[in-house]
């Protein structure tokens, strides 16, 4: 062979072979990379969360001060520092702020490619907040005693809540998303139900549009949480609806398209007479794991399938923590093991402030996990 | 290209990209170790040793570069292989190019190597009992760039000789 021959051979091996090492490079870096920072933090702030030992403790604080006192080795100690008196409303505002603070260093620190996602998850508490204060509103009830002060629009959702009538919650709302489906109230085109759905409705097709732009695990792991949080809503209605004898073509209109469960067992689900057949059907699907074992108590009272459905998406994320370790399953498992330690803290002040026994806030906490 | 040219891009790209692939790993694996720290100055410890597990492709591109600039002639300003007209010199240099972009490629496992230290980390800040296991796992992506090495010290030591 001639020697320029052996020469070029050698030349156009090693450009495909760089060429292909490079883009491959590439590629494992920007996908890794950009979460070796905000995931090991996480890590180390995820062993900072409450064990059933703290709740315990906690549960046994037997007055709010001890409670706060307790609290003093945790991430909470700036919060409750601040706060003017010793009582569970508060607490819950403290607490508020220390979550708000969760989701703005959770977009801070996440690469730029997937933190929207955390402001449009924010967006739900504003989604939450408007829901029941037109709701408390209507009912003319406080809307106040309804506001959880988190979200992207908390100094409007307050506004909202003083409004002296509807037509100024309007001009709160001007300008935002929100306004459309809020005429379409006040005009009487759609009921207080159908408000806070299309509302709900909005919000997840958002969330959902958003996952699908994303590429690979992403992708994978943003629509599987988003499509979860559908079924569990959707699911939830379908049930309440059937509670209460609704027919086929009103629950419809209640549903919010995109998530796992298929058309088929969606129309039979709300075509079957009652609670009972309607979970029954559930049992070929995924879900039917989660409702075997609390079938009777479910029938009881839905609230606590709620609970349930919650579990199965913090176990899954976690499933999904575990496989993609350097993703965004970490932050969003995160976040919601942050918002049932919240809410678990929550309920402790509230009972303890109700004068609760301490084995009673335990059993009532130990519910919620 | 010369004889001289493949040589001499055989001990660079065996250095070259065993020690960016080194950079990358600590950079992946010293950002998860900052992470760490920022919210527990106890996972200093922990975090340094994973952060430091993909330096080692560097030095294993370091000894490689040496070897071929010693065997040619290079290092002592007498190279063996001038005559580009000579079959056996392109030869002798494709080996040691080959050589060196062996441990260079191999050195390439620097990186996976940081994104397991990097996890390693986070897994450490969750529960500090996971250290010896995080070590053995990022240890896992080192035995490839000992096999690069090795190979690479074969085709030198069989293929041109000293």
């Amino acid at each position: 062979m001639e020697v320029t021959a052996v020469t070029e051979i050698l030349d156009t091996t090693l450009a495909l072979v760089f060429a292909w090492v490079g883009y491959k490079t590439t590629r494992i870096l920007w996908k890794y990379t950009p979460y070796s920072y905000p995931n090991a933090r996480i890590r180390a702030m995820e062993a900072r969360l409450f064990n059933e030992q703290k709740f315990n403790e906690l549960a046994e604080s037997k007055t709010l001060n001890n409670f706060i006192i307790n609290l003093e080795d945790s991430d909470y100690k700036d919060y409750l520092a601040n706060i003017s008196s010793y009582d569970a409303e508060s607490i819950e505002k403290a607490l508020d702020t220390a979550l708000a603070d969760i989701y703005g260093l959770m977009f801070k620190i996440l690469p730029k490619r997937v933190n929207p996602f955390f402001k449009l998850l924010l967006q739900e508490w504003d989604v939450r907040n408007i829901s029941s204060i037109v709701k408390a509103k209507i009912s003319g009830e406080p809307a106040v005693n309804y506001v959880i002060e988190l979200g992207t629009m908390v100094p409007k959702i307050k506004a909202m809540a003083d409004a002296k009538s509807m037509e100024e919650i309007l001009v709160i709302l001007e300008g935002t998303e929100y306004e459309e489906i809020y005429q379409g109230l006040l005009l009487g085109e759609i009921s207080v139900d159908e408000f806070e759905t299309q509302l709900y409705r909005m919000h997840y097709l958002k969330l959902l549009e958003y996952a699908s732009s994303r590429k690979d695990e992403e992708k994978i792991i943003l629509e599987e949480f988003v499509k979860l949080k559908i079924d569990k809503l959707n699911i939830l209605t379908i049930l309440r609806a059937k509670a209460h004898n609704l027919k086929a073509d009103v629950i419809k209109s209640f549903l919010i398209p995109g998530g796992t469960i298929n058309k088929k067992t969606l129309e039979t689900l709300l075509n079957v007479d009652d609670l009972s057949m309607a979970l029954a059907e559930l049992d070929s699907t995924k879900y039917g794991n989660i409702i075997k074992n609390v079938r009777e108590e479910i029938e009881g009272d839905l609230s606590v399938l709620g609970r349930e459905f919650d579990r199965y998406i913090r176990e899954r994320l976690g499933e999904l923590t575990r496989f993609y370790p350097l993703s965004v399953a970490v932050p969003l498992n995160f976040i919601l093991q942050k918002e049932t330690e919240i809410k678990k803290l929550k309920a402790i002040a509230k009972l303890i402030e109700d004068g609760i026994f301490p084995e009673k806030i335990k059993d009532i906490v130990g519910e919620l996990t | 290209m010369d004889p001289i040219v493949y040589v001499s891009l055989g001990a660079a790209l065996a250095a070259g990209i065993a020690g960016a692939a080194s950079s990358f790993g600590v950079g992946i694996a010293g950002a998860a170790a900052a992470g760490a720290v920022a919210e527990d100055e106890k996972n200093f410890k922990n975090a340094l040793i994973l952060e430091g597990l993909p330096m080692t492709q560097s030095i294993y591109g370091l000894i490689t570069l040496f070897l071929i600039l010693m065997v040619s002639g290079i290092l002592g300003g007498n190279f063996k292989f001038k005559n580009p007209s000579d079959i056996n010199n392109i030869i002798k240099s494709a080996i040691l190019l080959g050589a060196g972009l062996t441990v260079g490629l191999t050195g390439l496992s620097a990186i996976p190597q940081g994104i397991i230290a990097s996890a390693g980390i986070g897994a450490v800040a969750k529960n500090p009992k996971t250290f010896t296991q995080g070590i053995i796992f990022a240890a896992m992506a080192e035995t490839m760039a000992i096999f690069g090495l090795v190979g690479a010290l074969i085709m030198i030591v069989t293929g041109v000789g000293f």
